[in-house]
């Protein structure tokens, strides 16, 4: 290791400093989730998920509507996992219900996060008035059931895909908000916010720029267990009747062929399968987060 | 006594947010596409002109918002709920009727949860890294991903077709009514599979949470200490250790419970279970809305309930919480 070049030999070893510079949190993070068994495993799960779905149809271009045999053929050269009630290809419907699934569940995440952010937030940091009110609103969300609320605004708003992302978006941020709250009021009071609070910085400088960024880890971690969460919704939904009929999706699927359960299995099999090999993809994606986010609650588990 | 006044303090909180539910229904009814009317008739109620005339009347649909709220709120104090056009029967004679087989079938998958989550989980902690503690946590995690309607219909198949031992539709035989003891055997076992279905995923998260919080709880001081004092292991860990694995579990519980109960209404509609499950299902192909709204504040008020009832049994099992010291 080639270091300092000093004309007096020095009294003390000079420390051995690691050769390349000091990594970035989010490189160390990164290498921190590769090491991560479940978190590798995970994501591995998750590529092949959502690559299927985006050159699915390249490699098996059916209309997941199109009629393309008898009703309930089971699984074989032609359809490689069979036809539902209608005679709809299984695995099309699969490829195609994928990206609307994955879609939902993402965006519908996004609407958990971004509402569980800025209630959190906001209590948190404000606190008096400002907190007893919003703590009074989640709790208030948190007493209504989500997937019965999302029901309801389903029913009345209307069955599109749209309705439901938002519906399922605006029901279930309570445990996002919960978790940004108490992060905002344990970092509230530490040193480098009242330094940065001293120097003059402005309430909204102090929220998105310096207690946002560290508030952030746990609620990542959050964020990512929300899409699975979100993707179940979407499949309770559809299996009470609830899905958007004019697009194909894995809650769909199911919710569609659960009457035919004994006569096809494969058409409702296949589609809850691949729900829950998403969710589990996503679950284990969540623990190496944790992981690389948290390596101090690592050594207790 | 300071319980007392924390307990009546709790009841109202409860009555205020229920009525904090009641005014969010009044407000959907009416941020919904459409007339009020044909929401508060159901829209394939087949509502006629004269009924669509009485409902105007009788909501005050013809009055300022504010006197709207206080009818609407008035009907319920009297216990009305609304009017299903479809099942033509009050909506809360028909909740009423639904409530008990639902609430049965949540308070058994609650139970079993519980006790087989702990029990897992306690097991497991004992040797954290042995074969046993693996399989519970690839069980848990296969659990929680698991679509409850999804694993619950994969039951159906297996004992509906391949292995028929259990019955997998409704309550009761219907074919050969059972009396006396017999009766009751019968619904047991008719309980048995949507229990599970229901009791599988709360089970993978309670035996997580008490897999981690046994782990932790046995590697402190007082249990050292009990140890050393000489205590048998079963009352080191069913006791001192127990305590505090629990307290994290009973928390979870109380914050879960809608979920239980949303997870119920799924594995009803499985099974043909005849409580709730079987109402929301036909109110949504209905669009029988008060139906559906009477589900949504019914399912607060448990949710409610359950939050009052975890926070006695808080009490019982922490008594930093009894007597107020840190």
């Amino acid at each position: 290791m080639t270091t300092l070049q000093t004309s007096t030999p020095l009294a003390i070893e000079p420390l051995d400093l690691p050769a390349r510079p000091a990594a970035s949190p989010a490189r160390a993070a990164l290498r921190q989730f590769l090491r991560s068994p479940s978190g590798v495993i995970g994501l591995c799960l998750l590529i092949v998920l959502v690559l299927g779905t985006a050159v699915g149809p390249i490699l098996y271009p059916v209309d997941p509507l199109d009629l393309v045999g008898g009703p309930f053929t089971p699984p074989s050269a032609d359809a490689w996992l069979g036809t539902d009630y209608l005679g709809r290809d299984v695995l099309a419907g699969l490829i195609y219900g994928g990206r609307a699934t994955l879609t939902v569940g993402a965006v519908a995440a996004l609407i958990t996060i971004a509402i569980g952010l800025t209630v959190g937030a906001l209590s948190g940091f404000f606190g008096g008035a400002v907190d007893a009110i919003l703590v009074k609103l989640t709790e208030f969300f948190q007493i209504l059931p989500p997937l019965l609320f999302a029901m309801v605004l389903v029913t009345l708003f209307g069955q599109k895909l749209t309705t439901i992302t938002l519906a399922i978006g605006a029901v279930s941020w309570t445990s996002a908000a919960r978790l940004t709250r108490a992060e905002f009021m344990r970092l509230r009071n530490l040193d480098f916010v009242k330094a940065a609070r001293t120097a003059g910085a402005g309430n909204a400088h102090l929220i998105l720029r310096v207690l946002l960024p560290n508030a952030l880890p746990p609620v990542i971690v959050s964020a990512t267990l929300a899409i699975g969460v979100a993707i179940l919704f979407e499949g309770g939904l559809s299996f009470l009747g609830l899905g958007d009929p004019n697009v194909m999706s894995w809650g769909l699927m199911l919710g569609q062929n659960r009457n035919y359960v004994l006569d096809a299995w494969w058409a409702v099999t296949f589609p809850g399968a691949a729900i829950f090999l998403a969710v589990l993809a996503i679950s284990l994606v969540g623990d190496g987060i944790n992981d690389a986010a948290n390596p101090r609650l690592r050594r207790r588990t | 006594m300071a319980f007392a006044i924390h307990l009546v303090r709790q009841i109202a909180n409860a009555v205020a947010l229920l009525l904090a539910v009641l005014v969010l229904n009044f407000c959907l009814i009416h941020l919904a596409p459409g007339d009020p009317v044909q929401v508060i008739a159901g829209e394939m109620g087949g509502a006629s002109a004269d009924v669509v005339a009485a409902l105007r009347a009788k909501y005050g649909l013809d009055h300022s918002l504010a006197e709207q709220l206080f009818t609407y709120l008035g009907n319920i104090a009297h216990g009305d709920f609304g009017y299903s056009y479809y099942f033509n029967e009050p909506v809360l004679g028909l909740i009423a009727q639904r409530l008990p087989a639902t609430l049965y079938l949540t308070l058994c998958a609650l139970v079993m949860s519980v006790i087989i989550g702990t029990l897992l989980g306690i097991t497991s902690a004992r040797r954290p890294n042995g074969i046993f503690s693996h399989t519970v946590t690839v069980f848990s995690l296969a659990g929680y991903a698991a679509p409850i309607f999804w694993t619950g219909l994969l039951l159906l198949l297996l004992f509906g077709s391949v292995w028929p031992i259990l019955p997998v539709v409704g309550m009761t035989d219907v074919v050969h009514p059972k009396q006396g003891f017999s009766y009751i055997v019968d619904v047991a076992r008719h309980l048995v599979l949507p229990a599970l279905t229901l009791a599988l995923v709360f089970i993978a998260q309670y035996s997580r949470l008490a897999r981690v919080n046994m782990i932790e709880a046995l590697s402190a001081d007082y249990i050292r200490t009990a140890r050393a004092k000489g205590l048998p292991e079963w009352l080191v860990i069913g006791k001192h250790a127990l305590r505090n694995t629990l307290i994290p579990i009973v928390t979870v519980v109380g914050l879960q419970f809608g979920n239980l109960f949303a997870g119920a209404v799924l594995v009803e509609t499985v099974f043909s279970w005849p409580g709730m499950g079987r109402l929301v299902f036909d109110s949504i192909l209905r669009r029988d809305y008060p139906t559906l709204m009477a589900v949504l504040f019914f399912s607060a008020m448990m949710v409610m309930a359950a939050n009052i009832v975890t926070d006695i049994v808080y009490r019982l099992i922490d008594p930093r919480i009894r007597t107020g010291r840190p």
